[in-house]
């Protein structure tokens, strides 16, 4: 029999896994957290602010970090990745690489919380993502609005459009499923906007908004209602810069007529897709993967991926921060359980 | 090189000097074009408006013409007739019903084989930008082109299959490959108003007033056209356009292949250069190329 | 069946045909049970300003089954086959396809033309191809011009055009000009009555 301590080997440190980490440790097993980049937060590093309640992502981050550095059974590798890995029965000898060491570690189950990241929206020349300038995706207009925050109104965009769907919900070009946060986070950015510059105007084309979560229709109401942002329903069909604008051409499905919008910059709500190395993880742990790349989920044991094998976090699909926390303590509890059966 | 020609109804009338252009540059680059022996009338928009049957029958006629020369390639540098034929193609490969029905119009084997490109997408798969740029020896330099592709050329985009129907870049790319400059600009795959010209040409000064707005916004000295249809609307429509908007643009409008003669080192004249309404001389001199 | 044509009344959708949706995809091999009412076919369309009815509402026209307003819609004879709207729908609805089958189907049952001269001009080129093989533009402009009195429509350009020799006052005809009369005659009738 084998000394040592139960490991569990979490792959990503974004919020999902920082759930699993904490849940796990304070239970008093050991916990490695592998992460490629050089801090841990994931996605929810690259935010201004969240839904539905306007903190600042950086809170969550920082408690998150402070719980796993109080807890002495979790270690962190950051800057680091899993090359390669070999199931021994009831463990993994796995191998980990990073810019200064490679390291063999063997644990006794895996969650993997590898996030994901944004659809390619070039493939949509009509929007001209890639050929024309002022055209962001949504994660990089959080940087934009972080470079925001603090400026003059005058050297802020006056006219701003969110165009949602691109990328999802498209047989044609994406993907037929919905990305599920989307509606939220561009309420959320077209909010933050307005309250950046209250003079600018915001416009959301929208197919229709999904807000199915506590306190999510209230939130996008009051985008509308109190910070005024603008709801056109129809998805954008042509960006054509003229004059130095952005010239968007839709039709405002409610009246049923072409309308066009001057904007200065535009914002593209691209689908969520796995992150690139989720498919490859995957095949490493065994763990069963849809047609789109997502780790596929068993109706029973929603977060099982395979024997010994859990998943937590946007690397199954799309998931709002706290959905991601939710998973990330349901996969430490089948962690904690199979590590008391054991 | 080998190769199925079918110049269609307007490379013999107003874009003569597309076809003219097309017959020196593809000789300088050692392509033979073998004319479809009696081909007939693509239809245009006028079959595919009334006919369905008859598009596809007008098409099949000349394909199984190509197909008996055999030939397993037909270029169409008109994006009209391309469009037809390359559609016409597709739905005999892929309903088997039709190609029956069509089989027995044109009394013959529906003709499945021959592959139909255009021009752009012709220079780029079988010849290579290496080869537009190793015979360039005028180089095309201080020009700055806009690349108008329009509709037809890469669209619909399940059929044709070539470039990007929204960002085209093809055309950008064999304009720099001989040295001139291409600007981003908007309407490069937006309508000109296609075979409207004669039958309702409000429509046609309306789009293509558009296009020649944007390309000038975004500071061109010309539009360079692979579809006669495209070049006959933006060229010949520009005074009618002044008129209704009050603004002149006179932008010259040229055929790809006139700019890929002048750059392999032919004369205006052998590229039909004259011929084209809104002279593009003043331009070409400016920049020693005529 | 009662008169939904013009919707001077409230439509009673339960009482609507699902026969033209079923017809279209039999004969566009496109579904149009698979639109998501996004609007994008009709925010871009090269025409959709000039349109009596955009193409989001022609598919919304073709649930309900309303045959006789699709045929008399002027969109029929304004859509310029641009494509734009097929290679943006998410779902890939072929609507340049059903424009095409519901003109042929109007033209089939002499429905009059919102744009006549359109239909003019399209009849005497498939004349020009059925007479010659081929089309010589400036003779069909001078037939469209005396055909749709409008003597004068761009004659100072077609002067430009015979000068920069442009103009060929004759099409070529093919030497087998017999073998596509003949598939003319093949093509089951395109006019009724």
């Amino acid at each position: 029999m084998n000394n040592r301590k139960k490991t569990a080997l979490i792959i990503g440190g974004g919020v999902a896994g920082m759930e699993a980490a904490i849940k796990i440790g304070n239970a008093g097993y050991q916990v490695l957290i592998v992460e490629k980049e050089p801090q841990l937060g994931g996605a929810l590093n690259k935010l201004y602010s969240s839904f539905p309640r306007w903190e600042n992502p950086q809170d969550l981050v920082d408690d998150k970090v402070k719980k796993i550095e109080k807890c002495s059974a979790i270690k962190t590798m950051l800057n680091t990745v899993v090359t390669s890995a070999e199931r021994k029965e009831k463990t993994f000898i796995v191998n980990l690489d990073s810019a200064s060491v490679s390291e063999q570690v063997e644990v006794d189950a895996v969650v993997l919380a590898t996030g994901f990241e944004m659809f390619d929206a070039s493939v949509y020349g009509e929007y001209g993502y890639g050929a024309f300038e002022n055209v962001y995706n949504s994660l990089e207009f959080e940087d934009q609005l972080k470079a925001m925050a603090g400026k003059d109104k005058s050297e802020l965009p006056q006219v701003v459009a969110f165009f949602k769907c691109v990328g999802s919900r498209d047989r044609s070009k994406g993907f037929p499923y919905c990305s599920k946060i989307c509606c939220m986070y561009t309420a959320k950015q077209a909010g933050v906007m307005k309250d950046l510059n209250p003079d600018a105007k915001c416009f959301v084309f929208y197919m229709d908004y999904r807000a199915t979560g506590k306190e999510y229709e209230e939130f996008v109401r009051s985008v509308i209602e109190e910070k005024h942002v603008r709801y056109v329903r129809g998805r954008p069909a042509k960006v054509l810069p003229e004059n130095g604008k952005l010239m968007i051409r839709a039709e405002d499905t409610l009246m049923g007529v072409p309308v066009e919008v001057a904007a200065d910059m535009i914002v593209l709500a691209s689908a969520i897709v796995p992150n690139a190395k989720t498919g490859e993880l995957a095949e490493m742990f065994a763990a069963k993967t849809d047609q789109y790349g997502f780790i596929e989920y068993d109706s029973k044991n929603p977060v099982q991926a395979g024997e010994r094998v859990f998943f937590a976090g946007a690397c199954g699909f799309a998931v709002e921060s706290l959905g991601a926390q939710h998973q990330g303590a349901a996969a430490a509890a089948d962690v904690v359980a199979l590590f008391n059966q054991d | 090189m080998n190769v199925a020609y079918f110049p269609g109804c307007s490379l013999h009338g107003l874009a003569k000097e597309y076809g003219i252009s097309v017959e020196v540059v593809c000789k300088h680059l050692g392509i033979n074009l073998n004319e479809i022996e009696d081909w007939n009338c693509c239809g245009a928009t006028a079959a595919h408006s009334l006919n369905h049957e008859l598009t596809i029958s007008l098409s099949a006629r000349n394909l199984a013409i190509a197909r008996d020369m055999k030939m397993n390639k037909v270029l169409a540098p008109c994006a009209g007739c391309f469009s037809r034929l390359k559609g016409a193609s597709y739905e005999l490969r892929n309903n088997s019903v039709l190609a029956a029905e069509v089989g027995e119009i044109i009394q013959a084997e529906p003709p499945v084989e021959p592959e139909v490109s255009n021009l752009l997408q012709f220079i780029m798969e079988d010849q290579g930008l290496n080869a537009v740029a190793e015979k360039t020896i005028k180089p095309l330099q201080g020009l700055k082109l806009a690349a108008y592709y329009g509709c037809l050329l890469t669209r619909p985009k399940d059929v044709v299959q070539f470039d990007d129907p929204e960002q085209p870049i093809s055309m950008d790319l064999i304009l720099q490959a001989m040295g001139a400059d291409t600007v981003v600009w908007a309407h490069k795959a937006e309508c000109c108003g296609g075979g409207y010209a004669a039958s309702d040409t409000d429509i046609v000064l309306d789009l293509s007033g558009q296009v020649l707005e944007s390309a000038q916004q975004a500071g061109a000295d010309a539009i360079v056209v692979a579809c006669p249809m495209c070049g006959v609307n933006l060229d010949s429509r520009q005074e009618a356009i002044a008129a209704k908007k009050g603004k002149k643009y006179d932008l010259p409008i040229i055929y790809l292949t006139q700019l890929m003669g002048i750059a392999f080192g032919y004369s205006p004249a052998q590229l039909g250069l004259k011929r084209l309404l809104t002279s593009p001389f003043p331009l070409l001199q400016s920049k020693g190329l005529a | 069946m009662h008169n939904t044509a013009d919707f001077y009344h409230v439509l009673r959708i339960d009482q609507t045909s699902n026969s033209l949706r079923e017809e279209i995809k039999e004969h566009c091999h496109t579904d149009i049970e698979m639109c998501l009412e996004c609007g994008k076919c009709s925010g871009g369309c090269s025409n959709a300003h000039i349109f009596d009815i955009t193409p989001r509402k022609i598919i919304q026209l073709i649930k309900i089954g309303e045959e006789a307003k699709l045929l008399k819609m002027d969109a029929l004879w304004s859509c310029v086959a641009c494509q734009l709207c097929v290679d943006r729908c998410p779902s890939s609805i072929n609507i340049p396809k059903i424009m095409d089958y519901m003109r042929e189907k109007a033209y089939k049952q002499c429905v009059p033309a919102t744009r006549p001269n359109v239909e003019l001009f399209h009849e005497l080129m498939l004349g020009s191809i059925k007479q010659y093989g081929r089309v010589a533009e400036a003779l069909m402009t001078v037939q469209f011009n005396i055909k749709s009195k409008q003597y004068t429509k761009d004659a100072e350009m077609g002067i430009k055009m015979f000068f920069k020799g442009k103009l060929n006052p004759l099409p070529s005809r093919i030497k087998n000009v017999q073998q596509v009369r003949r598939m003319f005659r093949n093509i089951p009738a395109q006019r009724e009555g």
